[in-house]
C-alpha cells in the first residue's frame, strides 16, 4: 500500500522467520495428527534405532525411573555425539575442505529427500488411500528430489523455492523425530536446549568458534540455513544481471582488474551475506559455493544432521556495520526506496543482500519435534505450545537485535514450550 | 462429527476474523505481531484467573449465583487488562512516533491506531475462539454428533461456534472502541466495552439453566450487540474522518501537522476503505448467517 505507514515496515524481518517456522509446524502437526497417529499406526510398537536410542530402547512397560534414566543416558549421548561432530566440522573447515563439506551437504540432502522423504510420502499414500502407481511415484520423486537439492544450494533459482524446500526439509527431519519414544524426546530437546546455549555463546563452544571463522574469512557460514528476505527493494532481477556480471569477470579475469570488476568484486565480497556466494581472494575471484554442511539421512546417522541444524541465528553483523546508518530496517528500506547514483546502488546491493535474518535448519526441526509431540496429546497443548515457541522466538530476535551477534535460537523456545506443555 | 462439518464449525466461528485478517492484518507485519503478543497476554491472564478460581471449581451447588460470580470476575479481569493494554499501547505509540520520525516516515494517523487496536482485540477474540470452540471440535471427529438435552435443536458445537461468533466479534470491537475512547476521555466509549462485554458474558450463562428458547435467544442478542457494536464502530470511524465525508481537512483536525489537506486533495487512502470494509463486510456475514 502507498502511505508508507511505518507499520508496514517495523517487524518485517521477524515476519519473515516467524511465518516459515509456522507452517513448518503447522504441517509436522498435521502430518503427526493425521498420519502417524501413535494409537492407530503401527509405527509406534516398531522402534527406530537411531543415534539418539543408542543406548536405551525405551519400550512403554518400563518403570518411570527406568525411563528416566534411560531418556538422560540416552540424551546425554546423542549431545556427546553431536558436540564431536560439530568439532569435526569446525577442523574440516578451519583447514578448508569447505568443498568437502558442500559435496557431503548435498548428497545428505539428497538422502533426506529421496529416502526419508519416501517414506513419508508413502505412508501418506496409505492412509489416505491415493491410487498412485510405482512407476509415477518414482518419477514424481526423483524430479522433486532433484529439484530439491538443487534449489537448496544454488541461487539461481528464485528464493521463493528455495525457502520451501528448505521448510519441505525440515518437516521431513521433524517427522522423523517424532517417532523417537517420549521421554527421549524430551529429555533430548532439553539436553539440546542448554547444548546450544553452550556451543554458540561459551568461549570454546564449536559453534561459537564456527561462526568466528567465518566472519574472519567473511565468508559464509557453512551450513544449512533458512533466509529470509523481505522483498522490499529489488531483488532477483537485479542479483541475476549482477551474478551474470560477476560470473563473467570471474571467468574471464586471472586476478587483474578493470574497475568495474574490482568494483563488482568489492561489493560481492562485501555481500557475504547472500546465502550461497563467496569470492575467495586467494583464488583469482574464483566464486566458491561456500553453503556446506550437513547431514545425511539413514537411520544410524541422524545424529549428523545436527551438527548444522544447531547453527544459530545469525544477523549479518559486518554488512550492517558497514552501512553508516544504524540498524533499523527502516532505514534500509528508506534506502531502497530513493536510490542515488552508484554509491547508493551499492549500498543498495548489499542492502538487498544484508537484510534478512537466518534461522539454522536445527532450529526449524527441534520446534516441529516439540509441537508434534505435543500433538499426541491435544490439540490444545499445541496452541499453547506454538505461543510459547513463537513469543520465545519473538525474543530470541530481540535479542539479535540488541546484541548483534549469533545467538541460540533453541533455548528459550524450548523452555517455554516444554513448560506450556507439562 | 465428519471432517467436513468440523471445518464448517471452526470456520463459521472464525471466518469473519479470518477474512479480517487477510483484508487489514496481514499487510502489515508489525500487525501481525500485536495479535500474536495480545493473544499471549490474553491467554497468560486467563491463566492467572483460572489459577485463582482453582480451589473453588467445581462448584458443587447447582445454584447460578457462584457462575455469575465466577463470570463478572473474569470480565472485571479482562477489562482491567484492556486498561493495562492501553497504558502499554500509549508508551508504544510514543515509541513508534519517535521512531517515525527518525526515519522520516509520517507518524502513526487514526487509523493507524485503530489498526493497532483492532489487531489487539482480534488477538483477544482468536484466542477465545480457539480455546472455548475448536478445542471442543478436534477431540469429536468421528461418527455422530453432540446435542445437549437442553437445547436439542442444534448441534452443541454449532451453539458454541455462534457463541464464539460473537465473542470473537465482541472482543474485536470493543478494542478499538475503548481505545479510542480512552483517547479521548469519552466516557460512554469507554463503559461501553465492559457494559456489553458483561451482558454477554451474563447472557451466556443464562443459556445454562432451564429453557431451550433461552439459548436462540441468547445467541441472538449476542448477535445483535456486535452488529450494535459494529454499528458503533463505523460511526467512530466515519466521525473521525472527516475527508471520508468529503469535508476538507482543516489544520487542527489531523493528528499529524504533515498531512493536512493532502488526504484531502488525494482522496481517501487505500487503507482507510479496508478498515471501513472490515466491520461492514463481517457484520453482512453475520446478519446473512443469521
Amino acid at each position: 500500500m502507498e502511505g508508507g505507514s511505518i507499520l508496514e515496515t517495523i517487524g518485517q524481518e521477524i515476519i519473515g522467520v516467524m511465518s516459515p517456522v509456522s507452517i513448518c509446524m503447522l504441517l509436522v502437526v498435521l502430518l503427526v495428527y493425521t498420519v502417524y497417529n501413535p494409537s492407530s499406526s503401527a509405527a509406534a510398537t516398531t522402534t527406530i534405532r537411531t543415534a539418539a536410542n543408542l543406548v536405551y530402547l525405551e519400550s512403554p512397560n518400563d518403570s518411570t525411573a527406568q525411563k528416566l534414566e534411560g531418556a538422560i543416558l540416552n540424551a546425554v549421548v546423542f549431545v556427546v555425539i553431536i558436540t564431536i561432530v560439530t568439532f569435526l566440522l569446525v577442523l574440516l573447515y578451519y583447514y578448508r575442505f569447505t568443498n568437502f563439506l558442500i559435496y557431503y551437504t548435498r548428497f545428505s540432502v539428497f538422502m533426506i529427500f529421496s529416502a526419508m522423504g519416501s517414506s513419508i510420502l508413502i505412508s501418506i499414500i496409505q492412509r489416505f488411500d491415493i491410487p498412485v502407481d510405482a512407476v509415477t511415484f518414482c518419477v514424481l520423486l526423483f524430479n522433486f528430489t532433484i529439484l530439491g537439492t538443487i534449489s537448496v544450494f544454488s541461487n539461481g533459482i528464485p528464493i521463493i523455492v528455495k525457502q520451501s524446500n528448505l521448510v519441505v526439509l525440515g518437516i521431513i527431519v521433524a517427522a522423523w523425530f517424532t517417532r523417537l519414544p517420549e521421554w527421549t524426546t524430551w529429555v533430548v530437546l532439553v539436553a539440546l536446549a542448554l547444548y546450544d546455549l553452550a556451543a554458540v555463546l561459551a568461549p570454546g563452544g564449536p559453534l561459537k568458534l564456527l561462526v568466528e571463522l567465518a566472519s574472519s574469512r567473511n565468508e559464509e557460514l557453512p551450513a544449512l540455513v533458512y533466509e529470509s528476505r523481505p522483498n522490499v527493494g529489488r531483488n532477483s532481477g537485479a542479483r541475476d544481471s549482477s551474478l551474470g556480471l560477476l560470473v563473467a569477470a570471474g571467468l574471464g579475469m586471472s586476478g587483474d582488474n578493470n574497475s568495474g570488476s574490482v568494483e563488482l568484486q568489492q561489493i560481492w565480497r562485501d555481500g557475504n551475506t547472500d546465502g550461497t556466494i563467496e569470492i575467495q581472494e586467494r583464488e583469482h575471484l574464483v566464486i566458491a559455493v561456500g553453503e556446506n554442511e550437513r547431514t545425511n539421512g539413514g537411520e544410524t546417522e541422524d545424529v549428523r544432521e545436527d551438527q548444522g541444524e544447531t547453527a544459530p541465528l545469525i544477523r549479518d553483523v559486518d554488512l550492517t556495520e558497514r552501512l553508516s546508518r544504524r540498524n533499523d530496517v527502516d532505514n534500509r528500506s528508506d534506502g531502497n526506496r530513493a536510490p542515488q547514483g552508484n554509491e547508493r546502488e551499492a549500498m543498495e546491493m548489499e542492502e538487498m543482500n544484508a537484510r534478512g535474518i537466518k534461522l539454522g535448519m536445527g532450529d526449524f526441526i527441534f520446534y516441529s519435534v516439540l509441537v508434534g509431540r505435543a500433538a499426541m496429546y491435544d490439540l490444545m497443548t499445541v496452541y499453547a505450545c506454538y505461543l510459547a515457541i513463537i513469543s520465545g522466538l519473538g525474543c530470541t530476535l530481540i535479542l539479535l537485535a540488541v546484541f548483534r551477534h549469533a545467538l541460540p535460537a533453541l533455548p528459550i523456545s524450548i523452555t517455554l514450550g516444554s513448560y506450556s506443555t507439562s | 462429527m465428519t471432517v467436513a462439518a468440523g471445518i464448517g464449525y471452526a470456520l463459521s466461528a472464525l471466518g469473519p476474523s479470518l477474512s479480517l485478517f487477510t483484508a487489514v492484518i496481514s499487510h502489515k507485519p508489525f500487525l501481525i505481531l500485536i495479535l500474536l503478543s495480545s493473544t499471549l497476554v490474553w491467554l497468560m491472564s486467563l491463566i492467572a484467573l483460572s489459577a485463582v478460581w482453582r480451589g473453588f471449581i467445581p462448584f458443587k451447588t447447582a445454584a447460578w449465583w457462584p457462575y455469575a460470580l465466577l463470570i463478572l470476575t473474569s470480565v472485571a479481569s479482562q477489562e482491567a487488562l484492556r486498561l493495562f493494554l492501553w497504558r502499554l499501547y500509549k508508551r508504544m505509540e510514543e515509541l513508534l512516533d519517535a521512531f517515525a520520525d527518525r526515519v522520516s516516515k509520517p507518524r502513526l494517523v487514526i487509523t493507524d491506531k485503530m489498526q493497532i487496536a483492532l489487531a489487539g482485540g482480534m488477538g483477544h477474540g482468536v484466542a477465545h475462539a480457539v480455546f472455548f470452540c475448536i478445542s471442543l471440535l478436534t477431540p469429536a471427529f468421528g461418527s455422530a454428533t453432540y446435542y445437549v438435552e437442553k437445547c436439542s435443536r442444534i448441534p452443541f458445537f454449532l451453539v458454541s461456534a455462534m457463541i464464539a461468533l460473537a465473542f470473537v466479534t465482541i472482543h474485536t470491537f470493543s478494542m478499538v472502541i475503548a481505545f479510542s475512547g480512552y483517547s479521548e476521555g469519552n466516557r460512554t466509549d469507554q463503559y461501553f466495552a465492559p457494559v456489553v462485554h458483561l451482558a454477554a458474558g451474563m447472557l451466556y450463562m443464562r443459556s445454562v439453566p432451564i429453557l431451550k428458547f433461552e439459548v436462540s435467544i441468547a445467541i441472538s442478542e449476542g448477535v445483535s450487540s456486535t452488529t450494535l457494536l459494529e454499528i458503533r464502530e463505523d460511526i467512530l470511524i466515519f466521525r473521525r474522518c472527516p475527508h471520508l465525508q468529503g469535508i476538507p481537512i482543516a489544520p487542527k483536525n489531523r493528528v499529524s501537522p504533515t498531512e493536512d489537506g493532502s488526504l484531502a486533495a488525494g482522496g481517501p487512502s487505500a487503507y482507510d476503505y479496508h478498515l471501513r470494509l472490515g466491520p461492514k463486510f463481517t457484520g453482512a456475514i453475520i446478519i446473512v448467517t443469521q
